[in-house]
């Protein structure tokens, strides 16, 4: 179960041309216990692919199974209910509120999919709760909290529908520090949690290399590299990525070369101090 | 939505492209104002203007290079006022010789048959490539069917097809043909800011009673500029809201509403949000309502332009005194 990618390749239609999005792109994800951070360059082919996950876009070439439903779907099939199983949260999701009221629009995915109204409350007030919005808050206009508040009830309308995969589209993006680490927490509490896999699009290795457990690496619209983060890290051809290292591993980086200390690759900042004052009782 | 494309501009390299939009967009009129004033009659004199301002236009669309099935194609949302004229012209003028009497009834079989041939042209439609001219067929095997298929009749008339009523149908047929043309020939080599340009140089003179010339053209082209920056936030916004379930496709009126809804809001939402970032911007950039500006592109008026002006006032001069005499 999960999602496979087989052979995927998918074409955006151009004036005369079509360009390439992705392709050839062959992956396979557990429906549970996954964190994968996809990361690469601007156009290589992100946002496409998690696209794909949730059959807002149907492949051109190949085939995508999600939850055991082949895309592109046989005519008559529906793959609506696909998209409560893998909950997407796109860019920028704080544009897609709407409703007169948080909690309201926090209800407005578990309705689409049927779900009662009594039964649609119960999991936005519990998604509410997940990212840390006040019962005071219910009753507000989504237009007239902070930015980063509605970008926690985006997220919780996402959250409310109980996908079984989520998968985050640069969630992170303009949120100042406080903010980004905040969210972050969230995302690994549901996993720790909830054992859900988590697919994370980003930009910032330091979130890669704190929180992701695999990692994909897509560049010009290919799967360059797929694997354990500690791998990809001691890649032998990690400058070709054009990726850079997180901030703890240039750290212990340059503390190897200025004063010879020992290189034990640490992934976040905690256990890089921990790791310090380790050396330093020594 | 990709790729959507605002007007019909067609890249090309001919004189028309080059011509100066404004003198385009002026020589326009002239004609278009020239091929009115030819009157509607079933005379030589008309009629024979009328085709060679058809072969002039023809050959204007053959110098621009541009794929002659493409400038057709412009026709297709007027093809049915085109028959519609047409039938009118030819059932209700009844002067000059009678070319022919055709008794027509409207029959059970008849009926029957035009039903049955209407089915068939819904479907066979799609496999046809010139669909305008099997429209045309697909109008004119109504009538024949009504001919034809006389049997167990309701009632019957007489169609009289006069060679006025032909000649005149023909003649506005042509006309309105000649119209879409040339306005299309004019959408397809000007490039939609090149457009704006025109109009707003031609229009100049309003401001002499206080018409915004200028402001208008500039919201005009913020306008045209804005709408695939739009158009691709309303897609975003539409696979947000496809990934909470809302399913564009299949639902039935009532969720359509409600759907409808959650995507009005947030790009009502965006669309303003935009407008003001864009206000802010072109105002630190020093722009200032009504004051004048220069452009980075500036036209002039070449012999290429003039001639062609030239030419079009003296086809407008050359049917104007025709009329008189």
């Amino acid at each position: 179960m999960g999602i496979q990618f087989k052979n995927v390749g998918y074409a955006y239609k151009g004036f005369k041309k079509s360009y390439d999005a992705i392709k050839n792109i062959n992956l396979n994800i557990e429906s549970k216990g996954e964190f994968i951070a996809i990361v690469g360059h601007t156009g290589s082919g992100k946002s496409t692919l998690v696209q794909h996950m949730n059959a807002l876009l149907l492949p051109n070439e190949g085939n995508v199974i999600v939850f055991g439903q082949q895309l592109p779907p046989k005519k008559s099939e529906k793959i609506n209910y696909l998209r409560q199983k893998v909950g997407l949260v796109f860019q920028f999701p704080e544009y897609q509120l709407f409703e007169e009221t948080i909690i309201k629009d926090i209800m407005f995915g578990p309705k689409n999919f049927k779900e009662t109204s009594e039964h649609a409350l119960e999991s936005a007030k519990k998604a509410a709760s997940i990212v840390g919005i006040d019962e005071s808050l219910y009753e507000q206009s989504p237009f007239r909290i902070s930015g980063g508040q509605m970008r926690r009830v985006a997220v919780a309308g996402i959250l409310a529908m109980e996908p079984e995969i989520l998968v985050l589209d640069e969630p992170t993006r303009g949120l100042d520090p406080k903010g980004r680490t905040d969210l972050m927490e969230i995302f690994r509490e549901i996993h720790e949690k909830e054992d859900k896999t988590i697919i994370l699009i980003t930009h910032d290795m330091d979130l890669v290399s704190e929180y992701a457990k695999r990692i994909i690496v897509l560049s010009e619209g290919k799967i360059v590299f797929d694997g354990k983060k500690e791998d990809l890290f001691a890649h032998p051809d990690f400058n070709s990525y054009h990726l850079d290292y997180p901030t703890p591993l240039k750290i212990l980086k340059h503390l190897e070369e200025t004063i010879g200390l020992p290189f034990v690759p640490k992934y976040d900042f905690t256990s890089l101090l921990e790791y310090l004052k380790e050396v330093n009782h020594e | 939505m990709n790729n959507i494309t605002i007007g019909q501009y067609i890249p090309g390299d001919s004189w028309l492209h080059k011509l100066d939009p404004r003198i385009k967009l002026l020589s326009l009129v002239v004609l278009l104002v020239a091929t009115f004033f030819i009157p509607i009659s079933h005379e030589l004199i008309p009629l024979v203007s009328m085709g060679v301002i058809f072969l002039g236009v023809m050959a204007l669309t053959y110098s621009t290079g541009i794929p002659i099935r493409k400038v057709l194609n412009g026709l297709k949302p007027i093809v049915f006022l085109l028959t519609f004229t047409f039938v009118i012209q030819v059932f209700y003028v009844k002067t000059g010789d009678i070319l022919a009497s055709i008794p027509m009834y409207i029959s059970l079989t008849s009926v029957l048959g035009i039903i049955i041939f209407i089915v068939f042209y819904q479907w066979s439609k799609k496999y046809v490539r010139f669909k305008i001219i099997y429209f045309f067929a697909a109008v004119l095997m109504v009538f024949v069917l009504q001919a034809y298929l006389p049997y167990v009749p309701f009632t019957s008339y007489t169609l009289d097809i006069h060679t006025d009523g032909l000649m005149r149908a023909l003649f506005i047929f042509v006309r309105i043909t000649n119209v879409i043309i040339m306005t299309s020939l004019l959408t397809f080599t000007t490039m939609t800011t090149d457009l704006n340009f025109a109009i707003e140089a031609l229009l100049r003179p309003l401001k002499v009673i206080k018409v915004p010339v200028d402001v208008m053209a500039m919201m005009l082209s913020l306008t045209l500029r804005y709408i695939p920056t739009l158009l691709g936030e309303t897609e975003k916004i539409m696979k947000a809201q496809a990934s909470r379930g809302v399913d564009f496709k299949e639902s039935k009126f009532k969720e359509k509403v409600v759907q409808i809804i959650s995507l009005l809001i947030p790009v009502f939402v965006i669309s303003f949000k935009r407008a003001e970032d864009l206000g802010n911007a072109m105002e630190v950039r020093g722009y200032v309502i009504g004051a004048k500006r220069t452009k980075i592109d500036e036209y002039r008026i070449g012999f290429s332009d003039l001639a062609t002006l030239f030419i079009s006032f003296v086809i407008l001069a050359i049917i104007i005194v025709v009329k008189t005499i």
